[in-house]
C-alpha cells in the first residue's frame, strides 16, 4: 500500500475529529464562550498570566508537546504491523488524546488556571493531589531512563552524532551569551550559532565519533551515559538562560527544518510499505492489548500534554475560543507526525529481516535512516542526512530529559524537604534524579524501558480523564465523552504495567538477571507497580468523588421537583 | 472579546506559529526572570504586605508611588497556589 494513501487517511480523520467531534464538545458540552475572561485577561500580570495570539500558542504547544515519542512510539510499534498501529494512532486521537489535551486546558481555565495537581485537589480530593504528584515524580523517572536510552544508543549506533551534539551545546551556549550578556541581535545569534550546529553535524558526518576517541570508548553505554546525565546536570542547576534554554533554542532550528523538509521527501518519494500489514498478536515485547497501545504514547494519548495544557496554556488563551485549535489542533498535527514516523519505519526497509536487524541497536537508527531517505530526495548527502536524523533524536530526548530533571530536582524537594533540609539543595536533587535515571539506562532492556514509560504516561492520561470527568460531572455536563476513554485508558494501562513489572521482577527472583542488571529490573518493576497501586488509590478517591457529584445532583434535582 | 489575531493573514499565522515553536518559550523565560528581580526588590521595599516586614517604613513609602500599579498582580503571583508542574512553563 502507498503511504500517500495513509497521510491522505491521516488527514481526512484529523479534519473530521477537529471540525466535528471537537467542534461539537467545544459547542454543546464545554459551551465555550467567547465573552467568558480568561485567567489570561483576569489577572494579566504579565508573567504568568499573559493573553497570546493563539498561532503563537499553537506554535508553543507543538514545540511542548512533540518530542521523541510520536516518533518513537510507531517505530517500535510497527513490529506488530503497520495496520495494528496506524488505527491506534487514528482511533486514539480521534476519541482520545485531543479529548485529554482540549479538556484539561479549558478546566484549567475555568478554575483560574490551576494545575493538574490544583485541579485535582480541588475536584476529587486533597489526597488525590499528593498522590499525583507522587506519580508524576516516578514518572518523571522512567522518561529519565526512557529517553535516555534513546540517547545513548544513538551515540553508540550512530557515531555521527557525538559531535554534532557537541556542536549544538557549544552552539547553544554561545547562543545564550551573546543574547543575554553580549546583547547581540537576535538573528545574528540565531544564524551564527545555527550554523555552528550545522557545520557539527557535518562535522560528525565526516569525523564519527570511533575516529576521534576509538572504538573502546565510542561504544560505551557508561561514557554517553555519563554525558547525557552530565548534560542534564548542568541544565539543572545552571541558570537557564546560560544552558538549557539557548541550546533548546538552536535545537528548536534543526528539529523545525529536520521535519519540515523530512514530510516534504516523504511526499515527494511517496513510497510503499515493505512491512507487513499484521504480523502476531505475541510478539518479543508483549501482546498487542495492552502493550501496543501503550508503546505508541505520544501520537495518539498522552498524560504530558495535560501537564503542558493546564501549567502553561491554559494561562495563556485569551479566548475560551482558541482552546480548540491549540490544544486539539495541535493533537490532530501530533498524530499526522506519528503517522510520518510510521511510515518511516514502514518503508525504509526492504524486508522485516532488515527492519529486525536495525530495530535491535534501537529507535534512533531506524530514524536516522529516514530522514537520511527522505531528506535525500530533497538532495542532502546520505552520510550528511544520517548525522542529520541522529542529532534530531539526540535533541527530541535531552530537551525532554533536562526539564525532567530539573522537575525532579524541584520535585525531591517539594516532596522530601520536610524530612530532610538536605533534600532543598538544588545539586542533590539533581545527583538523586541523574544517577536514579542512569541505573535504569545502564541496566534496563530498552524495550521495556519505553513500555514502561508509555503506560506511566497514558495512566497519567487516564488520571487527567479521571479529573475531567471529575469536573464534568461537578458541573452537570454530559461526561461520557471523557468517562469511557477514561476507563479504557485505565484498564489498558494497568494491564500493560502489570504485565511489564511482572515479567520485570520474573526475571529478578528467578535469577535469570544478575549484577547491576538484577537492580535495574527490580527498580524499573517495582516503580511500574507502586505507579499501579498509586493509580487505584486515586481510582478510589475518584469513584468517591463522582458520587459526590452524583447525590448533589440528584439533591439539586429533586428540590427543582 | 475580540481576538487578536483575527486582522492578520495566512502568512502572518505562520510567521506566529515559527515564533511560538522556537521562541516563545525563551521570551517567557526572559520575562519570568525579570519579574523574580523585580520580586525581590519588592519584598524587601513592601514585603510588610505580605507579612515579612524588611525595610525601614521611610524607604518604603518614599518607593510606594512607584510600586503601587504593580503590587495587586505582584501579591496574587506571589501568593498563588503553585506546585513543581508549574515549571512546565518554562
Amino acid at each position: 500500500m502507498n503511504s500517500v494513501i495513509v497521510v491522505i487517511l491521516g488527514f481526512i480523520v484529523a479534519f473530521i475529529g477537529y471540525r466535528v467531534y471537537a467542534k461539537y464538545v467545544d459547542e454543546k458540552i464545554m459551551q465555550a464562550d467567547p465573552k467568558r475572561v480568561t485567567p489570561a485577561k483576569m489577572y494579566m500580570d504579565g508573567v504568568d498570566f499573559m493573553p497570546t495570539n493563539r498561532n503563537i500558542l499553537f506554535g508553543y504547544q507543538f514545540k511542548s508537546i512533540a518530542g521523541a515519542g510520536p516518533i518513537i512510539g510507531p517505530i517500535i510499534a510497527i513490529q506488530w504491523g503497520w495496520l495494528p498501529a496506524l488505527i491506534w494512532i487514528l482511533l486514539g486521537t480521534f476519541f482520545i488524546g485531543w479529548v485529554q489535551d482540549y479538556s484539561t486546558a479549558m478546566i484549567s481555565m475555568r478554575k483560574d488556571g490551576a494545575s493538574l495537581g490544583g485541579l485535582s485537589h480541588k475536584l476529587i480530593s486533597p489526597r488525590a493531589r499528593i498522590l499525583l504528584l507522587s506519580f508524576i515524580y516516578f514518572y518523571l523517572l522512567l522518561i529519565a531512563g526512557a529517553f535516555g536510552n534513546v540517547v545513548v544508543s544513538t551515540a553508540i549506533n550512530l557515531k555521527s552524532s557525538p559531535m554534532a551534539w557537541l556542536f549544538l551545546t557549544i552552539g547553544g551556549v554561545l547562543a545564550g551569551q551573546m543574547i543575554y550578556r553580549w546583547r547581540v541581535d537576535i538573528l545574528v545569534t540565531t544564524i551564527v550559532t545555527v550554523a555552528i550546529a550545522l557545520f557539527g553535524i557535518w562535522l560528525g558526518s565526516v569525523a564519527p565519533s570511533n575516529k576521534i576517541i576509538g572504538d573502546s570508548l565510542a561504544n560505551s553505554r557508561w561514557l554517553w551515559a555519563i554525558a547525557a546525565f552530565v548534560f542534564c546536570y548542568f541544565a539543572a542547576v545552571l541558570p537557564i538562560w546560560r544552558f538549557a534554554l539557548p541550546i533548546n533554542y538552536v535545537a528548536s532550528y534543526i528539529v523545525f527544518l529536520g521535519l519540515f523538509f523530512g514530510i516534504i521527501g516523504i511526499l515527494i518519494l511517496h513510497p510503499d510499505f515493505t512491512l507487513p500489514a499484521y504480523t502476531s498478536f505475541t510478539i518479543k515485547i508483549g501482546p498487542l492489548w495492552p502493550i501496543m497501545f501503550v508503546t505508541i504514547a505520544c501520537g495518539a494519548i498522552s498524560g504530558w500534554h495535560s501537564l503542558v495544557s493546564s501549567s502553561g496554556t491554559a494561562r495563556q488563551l485569551e479566548n475560551e475560543l482558541d482552546a480548540r485549535p491549540v490544544t486539539a489542533g495541535v493533537m490532530f498535527v501530533e498524530m499526522i507526525l506519528a503517522i510520518f514516523a510510521l511510515i518511516i519505519a514502514g518503508t525504509i526497509y526492504a524486508s522485516p529481516s532488515e527492519y529486525g536487524a536495525a530495530i535491535a541497536k534501537g529507535p534512533a537508527g531506524v530514524f536516522a535512516a529516514g530522514v537520511s531517505k527522505f531528506l535525500g530526495a530533497l538532495g542532502l548527502p546520505a552520510e550528511a542526512g544520517r548525522a542529520y536524523g541522529s542529532v534530531m533524536m539526540i535533541m527530541l530526548a535531552i530537551t525532554i530529559m533536562q526539564l525532567v530533571i530539573r522537575f525532579m530536582r524541584i520535585a525531591t524537594s517539594e516532596l522530601l524537604s520536610d524530612i530532610s533540609p538536605v533534600f532543598r539543595n538544588a545539586h542533590v536533587g539533581t545527583i538523586i534524579a541523574s544517577l536514579l535515571g542512569a541505573l535504569l539506562v545502564l541496566t534496563g532492556w530498552w524495550q521495556y524501558l519505553w513500555v514502561l514509560f508509555g503506560g506511566a504516561n497514558q495512566l497519567m492520561a487516564s488520571l487527567a480523564l479521571m479529573v475531567i470527568t471529575a469536573y464534568l460531572m461537578s458541573e452537570g455536563k454530559p461526561a461520557a465523552y471523557a468517562f469511557y476513554p477514561m476507563i479504557f485508558m485505565f484498564v489498558t494501562t494497568i494491564g500493560a504495567l502489570i504485565y511489564t513489572s511482572f515479567n520485570l521482577l520474573q526475571k529478578v527472583f528467578s535469577g535469570a538477571v544478575k549484577g547491576e542488571a538484577l537492580i535495574g529490573n527490580a527498580l524499573m518493576g517495582v516503580v511500574g507497580l507502586f505507579l499501579v497501586v498509586a493509580a487505584f488509590i486515586l481510582g478510589w478517591e475518584a469513584i468517591k468523588a463522582f458520587n459526590r457529584y452524583k447525590t448533589i445532583r440528584a439533591q439539586e434535582a429533586g428540590a427543582k421537583a | 472579546m475580540g481576538n487578536s489575531c483575527e486582522k492578520n493573514g495566512f502568512l502572518q499565522a505562520v510567521r506566529d506559529f515559527l515564533f511560538g515553536f522556537v521562541a516563545y518559550g525563551p521570551a517567557q523565560v526572559a520575562v519570568k526572570t525579570r519579574a523574580n528581580m523585580e520580586d525581590l526588590f519588592m519584598i524587601v521595599t513592601v514585603g510588610g504586605m505580605l507579612g515579612i516586614p524588611i525595610f525601614s517604613s521611610y524607604y518604603s513609602l518614599r518607593f510606594l508611588p512607584y510600586m503601587v500599579p504593580r503590587i495587586t498582580t505582584w501579591k496574587r503571583r506571589l501568593l498563588r497556589e503553585k506546585d513543581f508542574t508549574d515549571i512546565l512553563e518554562e
